[in-house]
């Protein structure tokens, strides 16, 4: 149990070199082996994890380039474990219903490398380290895209690489500059996020340096007018790409928002907080509109991503336990539903080659049990209660609300938006008269697509019923991360607004 | 005793479950027997709660922990009290009845499993909805109601309109819903929990202008299930699912469910009597407004789905002006009779092939006796005729609006009884009497199998006596919720039943002299105010111009010009503008010596420029 961590990270790579060696007809066993054992690891992870801890535990820190205060530093807390157990969860269960044959051994192994970054990203506690991964997670991704989507891939996958990328390179500006300061003011050098915390900086300085951060995260989750490169990416990707990319590259950037922004710099994005929640409003309205616009079944999923990360970010800069521990628990809810959701479009479409909603029509009565699942999802996402997007959605929301409930109303209308598009898709791909006749022959969903869609429905409604495992560790954490901000905060406004953001009662 | 609670609850949900296996399979008859069983257990059990409940003696169980976080805490609770075992007997009693009915009523669908799965799955959400004992758990029973509704209405979903009415139900309710979470959320951020108890407990401490806030947003919620103007398109449109889910979900129970809220936050809207007068005056209004639209409409459902709108209205003047018991009877007896109206009007439809058009029916009285006479109670009970059930609680309504001094309501209230009795007998007239229309057209009508009708008669039963249960009804519920107390003189009570009566038996007679003529020449189609009715006061088409037209051009806009043309391009010109620039550049390296060389010389002029500039300052 001692390295439980750096096995959980560097598992899946080590195994995926192996696969080199494997015969490409049994790689894909291989894969899902490799990928069931990752996500064993990741559970036994969880089992070892201490609910009494709300700080960092199972910490393993090696020094690296001691001159420079880089080490490896890996380290878990509520917010991170369950972002590195949906990634484990969604690569295997990717795996399960991956169904391209073309140069099968290399994607496998650009998965699982791609594993390893994802996982790299949430346990990473040293910045350079953090850094390392982050960036290196889009060299896979934008393998996969390049090389097995469809027509338009190779510039969707450029953009993809190029637009995050640049987004990064201020970033690391910024890494370098907080560990100059930090040095600076201590006189050692570090770059351990744990030994950032304890530095209050000035506020002037909070806002360059929040501001350095923001645009990589930004771009990453995508906030709007940033978002541009996600409908191409997923418009293009194979099935398998746009699972991981919606499921769980997305959240590296909201991660980064609750792990990096909030803590080092609370002042400034209590400084931010209102204009950041305007844009996540947009984002929420004008996604969930461009959303009902389309004709692909596919990108109509990808904007309502666009759009559900909209209210992710509001949840997050509430500042109060309910709120960011609704956006940490929407991370996930929506990794899962999105995923289904991707995974079904491409069920879909690798039986009729077409992902257009004109195409469809009376699905229910040749795929029921497709539908079926379909609609499950289809609630989850529009966030039903006793499915899993209702918790986050709503604890998201309702965190808010403390802060400015006028905001909260307008970005609420992405429950109403919400199920107007997700409504619309699903009358017009499965009601109605089944009049295409190349829809009347289809086949409903075979072994392979149940196997990776069950145990999706299956937590889509146990963590809607059941959230209580899940959501007590990222309370807690978020509640010690809270407490982290509170000392650190340097106006006495932003103390003001943390406090009441975090009490009840006071009247309008 | 819980377990008399968990089975009443759990019991639909068991049976929903089972009959989902066999969805896609072929009809299989004990789905419908098993269904119905299980939730006749269910009633089984709830009428055991009903003797158990007193004044001293309520239940109140927490299952388990559902969402806690920072200082939040949401558990699974129920609570059996006064006004909850009330609604728990009212619905599944009327579930009980639609299912065995549906047994007969669906017999012929090829997708008879999956309906009563979803039947039995809307019984167990209406039961969350009505048992929970915090405004989540009665948000998840609200947003369960609605889902079940997208789903029946939608049940014969290879039809168009049948989706596009599932669609509109759901969104509509959703819009609402945004209106209740808010309410929900100011609730959390003063009081600090969800709890029933503890919110009603410490309501009192809030400031006046907070808790108008908290009950506003509240009954936005409750406009939307309810469908009240400017929501109540949906029910309407709603019809389209099979019958018994109109008498099921769009009368007896889930549109109830706002009255309902309203009710059981009686400690909130108490305070704000403001509130509650606005509430009212919509209700009346909304009384009026339906039933206008019930008297032109030839399609039997949508008659008898305004007249819903109608009555919903009537309660919420009730439930307005603070008389939430009255409200409460009157939505108990108003399930019963409403619901039998619409499980016969389900047996003429099955007569006439799924005809719907009034016209086309006529003298049916012959063929089918026993659904005419059904029908004719209900309708006797709808227009308030002592001694049925409508006559109690109706009066009692009028009798409020009276006593609070909003004369101009009690009239509304006074025209729409008037209103209420002609459609109603305009409706039984034009079907079952008169010229048998329907033998021209061809139709051969049959009465419905023997099992149906008898399944109806408990509720024909209850349509008569339910009135007679007032007193006990009174005396039983106020033990929770306020009593209302009337200063109205005796005499003035009296005049008031003679008038309200006498409007109704004028009504009916009116109706019954008309319509045995023939009823009105085709004169009338050709008035204004008839063209206005009959389109339903240009209403769908306002939201269908002004909203969802607009909407959908905008989105369209968004995506086309906005973030194709703008944001997008944005993007890609900058990315293009560094290939260019790298383009252009490229040229400098030509590989001409004499060409670098001069670039060489011109580049280190720049350089020393700059260190001239830069230099740094002594």
């Amino acid at each position: 149990m001692d390295y439980i961590l750096s096995l959980v990270v560097f598992f899946p790579i080590v195994a995926g070199s192996f696969a080199f060696l494997v015969d490409a007809k049994s790689v894909r066993v291989f894969g899902i082996a490799v990928a069931i054992i990752e996500f064993f690891l990741s559970i036994v992870l969880w089992l070892g994890f201490d609910y009494g801890i709300d700080g960092m535990q199972m910490v393993e820190h090696f020094s690296l380039i001691s001159q420079f205060g880089m080490s490896y530093y890996l380290a878990v807390d509520g917010i991170s474990l369950f972002l590195v157990i949906l990634s484990t969860f969604m690569t295997m269960v990717a795996l399960f219903a991956l169904s391209i044959e073309k140069d099968i051994k290399n994607l496998i192994i650009a998965v699982l490398f791609l594993e390893t970054t994802m996982v790299g990203v949430f346990l990473s506690l040293d910045i350079i380290l953090f850094y390392l991964f982050w960036e290196a997670s889009l060299v896979p991704m934008l393998y996969i895209i390049g090389a097995w989507g469809s027509e338009r891939r190779i510039y969707a996958a450029i953009k993809f690489f190029l637009y995050t990328f640049a987004g990064s390179v201020l970033m690391l500006v910024g890494i370098l500059y907080m560990g100059h300061l930090y040095y600076e003011t201590t006189g050692i050098w570090s770059f351990a996020i744990t030994d950032w915390y304890q530095m209050v900086l000035p506020f002037n300085l909070q806002l360059w340096l929040f501001g350095a951060f923001f645009l990589a995260f930004a771009i990453k989750v995508p906030m709007f007018p940033f978002h541009t490169w996600l409908p191409y990416a997923h418009g293009q990707a194979p099935t398998i790409g746009s699972v991981l990319l919606a499921a769980v590259m997305l959240k590296m950037g909201t991660y980064g928002f609750v792990r990096f922004s909030l803590p080092l710099f609370p002042d400034a994005s209590i400084y931010f907080m209102i204009p950041i929640a305007i844009i996540a409003t947009v984002m929420v309205i004008y996604a969930a509109m461009v959303a009902y616009a389309q004709e692909d079944m596919k990108q109509v999923i990808a904007y309502s991503s666009i759009s559900h990360m909209g209210v992710i970010i509001l949840g997050t800069f509430a500042m109060n336990t309910e709120g960011i521990s609704g956006s940490i628990f929407m991370m996930i809810s929506h990794g899962i539903v999105s995923g289904a959701l991707f995974m079904l479009v491409g069920v879909i479409y690798e039986r009729r080659h077409t992902k257009m909603m004109r195409e469809f029509g009376g699905l229910a009565s040749v795929m029921p049990s497709f539908a079926t699942i379909y609609a499950i999802m289809l609630m989850g996402s529009v966030g039903l209660p006793l499915t899993i997007g209702f918790i986050g959605e709503f604890l998201s929301l309702m965190g808010f609300y403390r802060i400015d409930w006028i905001i909260t109303m307008i970005a609420g209308t992405g429950i109403i938006l919400g199920a107007v598009y997700m409504l619309s898709l699903y009358k017009r791909s499965f009601f109605g008269p089944l009049v295409n006749d190349e829809n009347k022959k289809l086949k409903d969903l075979n072994f392979k697509e149940y196997s990776a869609l069950i145990p999706l429905v299956f937590l889509v409604i146990l963590l809607g019923i059941y959230p209580k495992p899940v959501l007590d560790p990222i309370s807690s954490s978020v509640k010690n991360m809270i407490r982290i901000m509170d000392k650190k905060v340097i106006n006495k406004e932003s103390k003001e607004i943390l406090y009441k953001a975090n009490s009840i009662g006071g009247g309008r | 005793m819980e377990k008399y609670l968990y089975i009443t609850l759990f019991a639909p949900l068991v049976g929903s479950l089972i009959a989902a296996f066999f969805a896609a399979k072929p009809k299989e008859l004990y789905t419908g027997i098993l269904t119905s069983a299980l939730v006749g257990i269910s009633f089984l059990s709830s009428i055991v709660l009903l003797n158990y409940v007193d004044a001293d003696t309520i239940l109140h169980v927490k299952m388990m922990d559902w969402i806690s976080v920072g200082n939040l805490s949401i558990p699974f609770g129920f609570v059996v009290d006064q006004v909850s075992i009330i609604m728990m007997v009212t619905v599944t009693f009327v579930s009980t009845i639609v299912h065995i009915y549906s047994i007969g009523y669906m017999e012929h669908d090829k997708s008879f499993n999956r309906f009563f799965s979803y039947l039995s799955a809307f019984v167990f959400s209406m039961l969350i909805l009505v048992m929970s004992d915090n405004f989540i758990g009665l948000f998840i029973g609200w947003e369960g109601v609605g889902l079940c509704s997208w789903m029946l209405i939608g049940f014969w979903y290879h039809k168009q309109s049948a989706s596009w009415a599932a669609n509109e139900a759901f969104i509509m309710n959703r819009i609402a819903d945004l209106g209740m979470l808010m309410g929900l959320f100011l609730i959390y951020w003063e009081i600090g929990s969800f709890q029933y108890d503890i919110v009603f407990a410490n309501i009192l401490n809030l400031n006046i202008n907070t808790v108008t806030w908290i009950g506003s947003f509240l009954f936005i919620g409750a406009m939307g299930k309810s469908a009240q103007f400017p929501f109540h398109t949906w029910l309407a449109d709603a019809m389209e699912g099979p019958t018994p889910v109109s008498a099921l979900i769009h009368a007896a129970t889930m549109v109830t469910a706002g009255v309902y809220l309203i009710i059981r936050a009686s400690d909130i809207y108490f305070l704000i009597p403001d509130v509650g007068y606005v509430i009212a005056s919509l209700g009346a209004f909304v009384a009026v407004f339906a039933a206008s639209m019930a008297l032109v409409n030839r399609d039997l459902k949508r008659i008898i789905a305004y007249s819903t709108l109608s009555q919903l209205g009537y309660m919420f003047v009730a439930a307005g002006l603070g008389a939430y018991w009255i409200a409460l009877f009157h939505l108990m007896t108003h399930a019963f009779f409403k619901s039998l109206l619409f499980l016969g009007a389900g047996n003429v439809m099955h007569a006439m092939n799924d005809e719907l058009d009034i016209k086309k029916m006529g003298g049916l009285y012959q063929s089918m006796r026993a659904t005419a006479i059904l029908m004719t109670i209900a309708s006797i009970a709808l227009a308030g005729i002592y001694p049925f059930a409508g006559f109690f609680s109706k009066d009692k309504i009028l009798e409020v609006a009276f006593n609070h001094e909003a004369y101009l309501l009690w009239f509304a209230l006074f025209i729409g009884a008037g209103m209420t009795a002609f459609y109603s007998f305009r409706l039984v007239m034009m079907v079952f009497f008169g010229e048998q229309v329907h033998k021209r057209l061809g139709f051969h009508p049959h009465e419905a199998r023997p099992f149906v009708i008898y399944a109806l008669t408990p509720l024909a039963l209850l349509s008569i006596v339910a009135g007679f249960l007032e007193y006990s009804f009174h005396a039983f519920v106020i033990d929770l919720l306020r009593d209302y107390k009337f200063t109205l003189d005796h005499s003035v009570g009296w005049m008031l039943i003679v008038a309200t009566t006498a409007i109704a038996l004028s009504g009916i007679a009116f109706a019954v002299y008309k319509y045995k003529r023939g009823g009105f020449g085709a004169g009338v189609e050709s008035l204004g105010i008839y063209k206005l009715l009959v389109n339903q006061y240009y209403i769908p088409q306002f939201y269908n111009n002004a909203i969802l037209k607009p909407f959908a051009a905008i989105s369209t806009f968004f995506w086309k010009q906005i973030d194709l043309k703008i944001v997008d391009a944005t993007v890609d010109l900058i990315g293009k503008m560094f290939y260019n620039a790298g383009g252009k550049t490229r040229q400098i390296q030509s590989g001409n010596l004499s060409s670098m060389l001069r670039w060489m010389v011109a580049g280190i002029a720049v350089m020393l420029v700059l260190a001239i500039i830069l230099r740094p300052m002594v």
